[in-house]
C-alpha cells in the first residue's frame, strides 16, 4: 500500500516538471492520484464503444470523484470543452480533426502573410507598428505585405491587430515560467501564435491579459499546435464575455456582481464585512474570475478543478 | 492592528500605472515585502499592499495599488485612481515606447483623480544600464515639465525603492498635514479613505484571513 502510494506520487512529478530553481516559489501541488477513483488511461479507453461513442455520464462521474490521469489530459479535455460530440465514432473524429487542422494552418496563413513572425517559431515583443498605425522599420528585410486594401474598416481591424502583438508577447515571456516546458522559444511561440491568431479571428475580443493563463494549459496538453488553438477556442466560447471592455467596464464585473449577491445570501455577515473593505464590489475576486483560480493554485491543481467546473463557467 | 489611537493614523492611497512590463509589481512587492520575482506575471486588474512608516511620531499607512498595464484594462483601473492621493508613474528606461505613454497616463489620472498631491516620475530597470534607451537628462526634463518628482529605480538591485515611494509619502504627508490645518472639509474627504482601519478588529471574528490564505 505505502509503496503504491509513493510511486502514484512520483509518477505524478513527473508531469507538468517546474524548474529546479523555481520549486520554492510556485504553490505545492495537493492534487493525488486516487487508485480506482481516478480517470486512468485504461478506464478512458474502456470508456468507447467499438465504433468510438463515448459514454460521457459515466467519464464525468470518475472525474468528480478522483480527476483525471494527467497522461491522457489533453484528449479529455477535448470533450469536456466540446471539440467532440461523445456521439461522434473515431472515423467521424479523426475527419474532423483533420479539417480542423487545414482550417487553422489557412488562418495561420492569413497571419502570416501580414505578420511575417506568425509561425517562424520566434515572436514579438516590440511594435511594429506606431500608435497611428504606421509601420516601424527599424529592422530592413521583408515585411508583411500590405494588403493593398480600400477598406478603411479592414485596416483598422489590421492595424489594431498588429498593435496588440507586442503586448501578446510581452505576457507570453511571463506565462508559467516556471515550468520547464516554458523555457524554450519554440513552446512561447506556440501559445504567441495561437494567441496571435485567435486575436485576429475574434477582434471583438482581440487579446486581454489573462487570456494568457487560459490557454497556455492548452498548449501544453494538445502537441499539436492547432488542436490546442481549437481547445482554446471552445474555451474561449465559454469565457469570452469575462474579456469583454467597454469603455466603463470588463465583462467579469458581471460575474463579480453575480458573486456578491450570491455573498449577500448565504453568508451576510462576510458579504458585509467585503462590503466594508472594498465598497462592495468584490475587487478580490477579479483575477479568480478572470483567470479561473491560475494564480490561486499549482498548475497540476488548476487544470484539476478546471476539470470539476467542466472547463470553465457551464 | 489596534485601533486605539486611529485619530492618529493616516492612510493614503496611492497608485502605480505605467505600460505593460514596466516593473510595477515588482517595485511594489521590492517596497512592501522586499521581494522580487524574477518569474512575475501580467497583474490581471488591480491588487493592493498596505505598508507602513513612520513620520513624525506618526504612523502613516500606504494603500498601494498596482494595476494591470493594458490599455484594456484602463476601464477599470481608472476606476481606482478615485481618492488617489499620490502616484506613481512608471516607464522602463530600456523601452522607448514605455516613456512616450507617459503622457498618456498622466492625462488619465488627471482625468480621474484631481486629488493627487504628489506624482512622481519613475524610470524603472536601472540595473540594464547598458541597454539603456532613455537617459536620466530626458526622464528629469519630462518631470520637470509636468511638475512631477522624479527617480531611477531597480526593483532587482533595491536601488531607490524605499526612497522613490517614501519620498511620495512625505509629500502627501506634508501636503495634507498644511491643507488640515486650514481646511475642515478637506480633512473629511481624507477620512473617507480611512474605512478600512476600523474594520481591522472584526477581521478575527470573521475569519476572512483564514478563508483566503489556507
Amino acid at each position: 500500500m505505502m509503496f503504491m502510494r509513493r510511486s502514484t506520487q512520483s509518477e505524478l512529478d513527473a508531469f507538468y516538471p517546474v524548474r529546479p530553481e523555481c520549486h520554492d516559489s510556485v504553490p505545492k501541488s495537493r492534487f493525488k492520484l486516487k487508485t480506482g477513483k481516478t480517470l486512468s488511461a485504461r478506464r478512458w479507453r474502456a470508456s468507447f464503444s467499438e465504433e468510438g461513442q463515448l459514454d460521457i455520464a459515466k467519464v464525468l462521474r470518475r472525474i468528480q470523484r478522483g480527476g483525471v490521469h494527467p497522461s491522457i489530459r489533453g484528449a479529455v479535455w477535448e470533450f469536456l470543452l466540446g471539440c467532440y460530440s461523445p456521439n461522434s465514432t473515431f472515423d467521424d473524429r479523426s475527419l474532423i480533426r483533420q479539417r480542423r487542422r487545414e482550417q487553422y494552418d489557412e488562418l495561420k496563413a492569413e497571419c502570416q502573410k501580414m505578420v511575417p513572425v506568425i509561425g517562424s517559431g520566434k515572436f514579438l515583443t516590440t511594435p511594429i507598428v506606431t500608435d497611428d498605425g504606421q509601420p516601424i522599420d527599424d529592422v530592413p528585410g521583408p515585411h508583411g505585405s500590405q494588403q493593398g486594401s480600400s477598406d478603411p474598416a479592414f485596416e483598422k481591424k489590421v492595424i489594431q491587430w498588429k498593435q496588440v502583438l507586442p503586448q501578446i508577447g510581452l505576457d507570453v515571456v511571463r506565462t508559467d515560467q516556471p515550468l520547464m516546458f516554458y523555457q524554450t522559444e519554440t513552446n512561447q511561440a506556440k501559445l504567441w501564435n495561437i494567441l496571435s491568431i485567435y486575436a485576429w479571428v475574434d477582434s471583438d475580443i482581440s487579446y486581454v491579459q489573462g487570456m494568457n493563463d487560459i490557454c497556455s494549459p492548452m498548449v501544453i496538453l494538445l502537441e499539436n499546435e492547432a488542436d490546442a488553438y481549437w481547445c482554446f477556442e471552445r474555451a474561449m466560447r465559454r469565457l469570452r464575455d469575462n474579456f469583454k471592455t467597454t469603455s466603463t467596464s470588463i465583462g467579469v464585473q458581471a460575474r463579480l456582481s453575480t458573486l456578491s449577491t450570491i455573498i449577500k445570501v448565504v453568508d451576510p455577515k462576510l458579504h458585509q464585512h467585503l462590503e466594508e473593505l472594498d465598497g462592495g464590489e468584490y475587487l478580490f475576486a477579479f483575477r479568480m474570475l478572470m483567470v479561473l483560480f491560475r494564480r490561486e493554485f499549482s498548475f497540476m491543481d488548476s487544470l484539476y478543478l478546471w476539470e470539476l467546473m467542466k472547463i470553465g463557467y457551464s | 492592528m489596534s485601533s486605539d489611537d486611529e485619530a492618529e493614523e493616516y492612510l493614503f492611497k496611492i497608485v502605480i500605472i505605467g505600460d505593460s512590463a514596466v516593473g510595477k509589481s515588482n517595485l511594489l512587492s521590492r517596497y512592501s515585502r522586499n521581494e522580487f520575482n524574477m518569474h512575475s506575471k501580467a497583474t490581471i486588474g488591480v491588487e493592493f499592499q498596505t505598508q507602513s512608516m513612520e513620520i513624525e511620531g506618526k504612523e502613516v499607512k500606504a494603500q498601494i495599488w498596482d494595476t494591470a498595464g493594458q490599455e484594456r484594462f484602463r476601464a477599470v483601473t481608472s476606476a481606482y485612481y478615485r481618492g488617489a492621493v499620490g502616484a506613481l508613474l512608471v516607464y522602463d528606461i530600456t523601452r522607448r515606447t514605455t516613456f512616450d505613454s507617459i503622457g498618456r497616463w498622466l492625462d488619465e489620472l488627471t482625468t480621474h483623480s484631481d486629488t493627487t498631491a504628489a506624482r512622481m516620475l519613475v524610470g524603472n530597470k536601472k540595473d540594464l544600464d547598458d541597454i539603456r534607451s532613455i537617459s536620466i537628462e530626458e526622464g528629469k526634463s519630462l518631470a520637470e515639465e509636468h511638475g512631477l518628482f522624479f527617480m531611477e529605480t531597480s526593483a532587482k538591485d533595491s536601488t531607490n525603492v524605499k526612497t522613490a515611494f517614501e519620498m511620495v509619502i512625505k509629500e502627501i504627508y506634508s501636503s495634507v498635514s498644511r491643507k488640515v490645518l486650514n481646511s475642515d472639509s478637506y480633512k473629511a474627504q481624507l477620512s473617507l479613505n480611512r474605512v478600512s482601519l476600523v474594520e481591522d478588529e472584526k477581521k478575527q471574528n470573521q475569519g476572512l484571513s483564514s478563508c483566503c490564505s489556507r
